[in-house]
């Protein structure tokens, strides 16, 4: 049952994605948190979309590029990870998210090719020709984000089932290898802000700020 | 239109992109200005339904601009050369503005705040309100500009400096990312507490995203996945 309703999440958030609105609600950290509360488990569910929001951070959007699915890799990750909720699963969970995303975005481009079929090449102006290819294509879409997130929880809890609690580190070195993963991506967003010498005074009072912050509040 | 606007991308696809998602927006306009001639509205119809391409959330501008070209009775071509002339700069300025300055520095700022220990819910919900602050706003904004201007939108956009509002944003995007990287090192959960070692990966994984790009993120994510899962299967079969 938390198939189908994770499921239809997955179709709802995948449609904010490009073709309906881009709230953002699409956004890991927003779909981890709306996942775990269809499963039972919002603030896990945060706890995972935040750290794939770190992860994710440099994926947007963008014109015709191919992007990794956000929304797929979150509501994926956490419907796998809250039958266990356990801090031993998230990197395992993590991991299947990301991987799942990829494949959420190579049908996002696959749903765009089909969008040009609906697109007729001619008479696009007979009456409701484009509200009907406007509904057919947020229909598919909708289903296309339904069933890829439904079969990658399906297929991810195998997977965890299969090695996650068999996962021989302990929980920090877990938390280790995803926050070491997730840096990348931090760089990334400072390397497209001019690089760490144009911006380096910002930066390093940030940096001096999280960490005192970090350890006193 | 406004509301029509949220779904330009219904039917995004690689020929005409967002061309005839423009036209369902415009829709309304054109059946105002053309209701009592069925073969000019069918003209105006195909003539937006053909290639367009603009950042979503700038498109409102676009549509605005053309709506009143359309009413103030614009010829095709002017129209035609308009929408054509309009995409890349809306284009490119959106990209930077709402991409690649304002979702982060909102993510960023939501994500520092988990991780300060502000409530799941709280943040999630308060990174959906700003963003949007943002968003809907710079739509609304957007489309009245468009409707103000028509074919004067040029100057119009060059005067609002939206540029110049993505560059002070990029400075607090900036702070922010030393924030974060900040808590992620020394937080009770973060690399020091782990281990020296770990300070150490993080800040080479650091490195090699700054000096490596948007090139560095992929094989970044396959490591990540390799570890994760060797570590899995290690467990599994020893």
């Amino acid at each position: 049952m938390d198939l189908l309703r994770l499921g239809l999440l997955g179709g709802v958030l995948g449609l904010d994605s490009t073709a309906v609105g881009q709230f953002m609600v699409s956004r890991p950290l927003v779909a981890g948190w709306l996942a775990g509360w269809v499963a039972g488990v919002p603030e896990f569910g945060v706890t995972i979309g935040a750290v794939l929001e770190v992860f994710l951070l440099v994926s947007f959007p963008t014109g015709g590029a191919r992007f990794p699915e956000g929304s797929t890799a979150a509501v994926v990750a956490v419907g796998v990870a809250a039958p266990y909720e356990s801090p031993d699963v998230v990197a395992g969970a993590v991991a299947i998210g990301l991987v799942w995303g990829q494949f959420g975005g190579w049908t996002v481009t696959l749903q765009r090719n089909v969008n040009g079929w609906l697109v007729p090449r001619a008479n696009v102006a007979e009456q409701g020709v484009l509200a009907r290819a406007h509904a057919v294509a947020v229909l598919i879409d909708f289903a296309r984000g339904m069933i890829v997130t439904a079969a990658g929880i399906w297929l991810g809890r195998f997977a965890l089932g299969f090695v996650g609690r068999a996962w021989r580190t302990d929980g920090s070195i877990s938390s280790g290898v995803l926050f070491v993963g997730a840096v990348v991506s931090l760089g990334i967003m400072l390397h497209d802000l001019g690089g760490f010498r144009r911006r380096r005074i910002l930066f390093v009072a940030g940096l001096a700020l999280g960490i005192v912050g970090a350890r006193f509040l | 239109m406004l509301l029509r606007s949220l779904v330009i991308q219904g039917v995004w696809n690689y020929r005409t992109m967002l061309g005839a998602g423009f036209a369902f927006a415009l829709l309304p306009t054109l059946k105002r200005v053309f209701g009592d001639d069925p073969v000019a509205l069918g003209q105006a119809i195909e003539r937006h339904s053909e290639h367009f391409n603009a950042h979503p959330s700038l498109a409102p501008i676009a549509l605005g601009a053309i709506a009143r070209l359309e009413t103030d009775g614009a010829d095709s071509d002017t129209v035609r050369r308009f929408r054509t002339a309009v995409c890349g700069p809306l284009g490119g300025l959106g990209d930077t503005l709402v991409w690649a300055t304002w979702l982060p520095l909102v993510a960023v700022c939501a994500l520092v705040l988990y991780w300060f220990g502000a409530p799941g819910g709280g943040v999630a919900l308060t990174f959906v309100v700003v963003y949007n602050l943002g968003h809907l706003g710079l739509r609304a904004w957007g489309l009245r500009l468009g409707l103000d201007s028509g074919r004067d939108v040029g100057a119009r956009l060059t005067a609002a400096d939206l540029g110049g509002v993505a560059r002070r944003l990029q400075g607090p995007l900036a702070l922010g990312l030393g924030v974060l990287c900040g808590v992620i090192l020394a937080s009770p959960e973060g690399l020091a507490a782990i281990g020296p070692v770990w300070v150490g990966f993080g800040s080479l994984a650091f490195l090699v995203g700054l000096v490596g790009g948007h090139r560095a993120w992929r094989p970044a994510a396959v490591l990540t996945v390799v570890v994760i899962a060797w570590f899995g299967l290690w467990g599994r079969f020893s």
